[in-house]
């Protein structure tokens, strides 16, 4: 399977009991799948990719295979959920940007004036 | 105080000779008018008196006299240099000292009257598997992050930073062991010394890990008052995430709480602020370990 396949072998245990961590390079690896999966993600127009798993694997299967290989289950379910976490977040302050500025016009139109 | 006022006025009027002046001034003249006109005229009348030290002005005998009089008035370029100086210097003294009350406050403040709200006694382990309790952290100043190896995305770039940080505060002591950077696990179930001296190693060598059992994480936890999430009964090879703050704390030489650091600071200004408080600590003269 992938790298550090936790959950089936041995390897990634260390001698006094606990379980290896990825090192920095394969927090590389997983993260540069992470980005290519997005990547594909963001052109097919998915935003939520654990709801719209069908369509994410149709479209993005290569990349799926590659970002799930390559970063552990907690990891992939996590950075797939901040995705639309992170998404949602900048919606609500893009609309709350947008109703500022018109509280600021509807105040301006009526005679107020910003110092 | 408007009847000695208006009987002054009225003296003045009477000793004036120049009948231009004498019509500006009607019986029911505003202070400010008053004032304004009155002073090169006064002097004659103070110079007189046996108190006064400022030698006599010869008396303004015309308006041209009293024009030229009032245009430089008491002020001169040496005067007005004085003032900017003096000024400028107030200005500067003051904003450094209200820095350093504020940053004495921000110090103060979390000392609260009798214990510590944030940190407090713990007994860990260390990564040779020597006990660690909150003793070895007396006598510097230490910054405690609590973390796990097998966290995503936001403690890697966090532990990046504090090497940064590290690196800094070094090189700003000239060398001087004063500041203690630790790494507290929240996941002790898989962070075992051994893995976790691989994975700090990875980021810097200065910092000090520290981990214990599940019961003695979950107490430094609620000391520093992080939010501790970790499962306790974990099926081997399950594979978990683990919610902890993000936050670094910056605590005294007394193992006080002094301030947070968190994702919104860069190495400079985080390095910026603990070297402030470094300072002001080593000013103040109170005992600080360099060895």
């Amino acid at each position: 399977m992938g790298w550090f396949s936790w959950s089936s072998s041995n390897s990634n245990q260390s001698s006094d009991g606990g379980r290896i961590a990825p090192d920095r390079s394969s927090r590389q690896r997983c993260w540069e799948a992470r980005d290519q999966f997005f990547t594909c993600l963001d052109n097919n127009d998915i935003i939520d990719s654990v709801k719209g798993d069908k369509e994410a694997r149709k479209k993005c299967g290569k990349e799926n295979t590659e970002f799930e290989s390559n970063c552990a289950t907690a990891w992939v379910k996590y950075f797939k959920e901040k995705r639309v976490m992170e998404y949602n977040r900048d919606k609500t302050i893009e609309r709350i940007k947008k109703e500022d500025a018109a509280t600021v016009q509807d105040l301006k139109s009526q005679g107020w004036a910003s110092k | 105080m408007s009847l000695p006022l208006r009987s002054l006025t009225r003296t003045i009027a009477r000793t004036s000779r120049t009948p231009s002046i004498r019509s500006q001034l009607p019986k029911t003249t505003p202070r400010i008018t008053t004032t304004t006109v009155t002073t090169p005229l006064l002097t004659p009348c103070v110079a007189t008196s046996p108190f006064s030290t400022t030698p006599a002005r010869p008396k303004a005998r015309t308006m041209g006299q009293i024009r030229a009089r009032n245009s430089t008035g008491p002020f001169s370029w040496k005067a007005a240099l004085l003032f900017v100086v003096t000024g400028a210097g107030m200005i500067v003294y003051f904003r450094v000292e209200k820095e350093r009350l504020e940053r004495k406050r921000v110090a103060e403040m979390s000392k609260g009257v009798g214990k510590p709200k944030v940190g407090g006694p713990f007994v860990l382990k260390d990564l040779s598997g020597n006990v660690c309790t909150e003793e070895e952290l007396r006598g510097r100043y230490s910054f405690v992050y609590f973390g796990f190896t097998h966290c995503p995305d936001i403690c890697p770039d966090e532990l990046d930073k504090m090497a940064e940080i590290i690196d800094k505060v070094k090189e700003e002591n000239k060398g001087e062991n004063v500041f203690l950077p630790v790494f507290i696990t929240c996941d002790p179930v898989r962070d075992t010394p051994e893995v976790l001296k691989n994975y700090l190693q990875e980021f810097h060598k200065d910092i000090i890990g520290l981990t214990g059992t599940y019961d003695q994480v979950k107490q430094v936890c609620k000391a520093y008052r992080v939010y501790f999430s970790t499962p306790r009964d974990v099926k081997p090879g399950e594979d978990y995430l683990v919610d902890h703050s993000i936050y670094f704390y910056l605590m005294d030489p007394d193992g006080d709480f002094v301030e947070c650091i968190g994702r919104q600071d860069t190495p400079g200004s985080a390095a910026d602020t603990i070297m402030e408080h470094i300072n002001d600590w080593k000013r103040s003269g109170k005992p600080l370990k360099k060895d």
